[in-house]
């Protein structure tokens, strides 16, 4: 498996560890609402984040030490292709995410709610990146 | 659109050429060992340069490492 098909499981791996539980909360309304800046969601999304830049700088170490000589060649011309169709992917997601939270959830939502979506489109554009990279990593194996 | 796809002799030129590895043409023409595989199997198609690239490395013309099969589909 290339390493960098093998560093795009590792960061879906690690959304879906950390920002599914989150979600899952923010879904269920585990957190009770309290008005901002609502430090118990402020700590959630801090937990959150923190566990994610930890599996991912543990993570991309132990991929780095395992193919230290592929890590550190550059992107081929194969890479590159893959790399622009998997960021030109997220675009669309990510700016229809935007559109609607930018410009439609302001008239009938406010504070977390509209910080949660935000976070939910970028998530779903990074999980949109990372999966046609792995597929299209994949496709061609 | 033209029905067809690229097929490739690379596996028979590096038979050719000392039982070639797929490292080492990578290496020669700077790509990973898993695009030269994924060429090799038609499952990516190279550019203009990395063609010309790999056909300099056999010593042999373009078309002696790449031709246009109409018959087949992908």
């Amino acid at each position: 498996m290339p390493y960098r098909e093998k560093t795009a499981w590792l960061s879906l791996l690690a959304m879906v560890v950390t920002f599914g539980p989150y979600f899952t909360m923010i879904a269920t309304r585990a957190l009770p609402s309290e008005p901002m800046p609502n430090l118990r969601q402020l700590d959630l999304l801090a937990v959150t984040a923190i566990v994610q830049v930890l599996i991912l700088g543990v993570g991309h170490l132990v991929l780095w030490r395992a193919s230290t000589q592929e890590a550190r060649m550059p992107l081929d011309e194969r890479d590159q292709a893959i790399k622009r169709r998997s960021v030109s992917s997220a675009y669309y997601v990510l700016i229809a995410g935007m559109i609607l939270v930018g410009s439609v959830m302001p008239f009938n939502s406010r504070g977390w709610t509209i910080i949660n979506a935000a976070l939910f489109m970028i998530i779903a554009a990074e999980v949109v990146h990372y999966g046609v990279v792995v597929f299209s990593y994949r496709r061609q194996a | 659109m033209m029905e067809g796809s690229i097929s490739n002799r690379m596996r028979i030129l590096r038979f050719h050429n000392g039982e070639m590895s797929q490292a080492e043409l990578g290496q020669r023409i700077g790509v990973t060992r898993q695009t030269i595989a994924a060429i090799e199997a038609g499952k990516y198609s190279p550019s203009l340069e990395a063609a010309f690239r790999i056909a300099h490395v056999f010593n042999v013309p373009l078309v002696e490492v790449f031709q246009w099969d109409v018959n087949a589909t992908h």
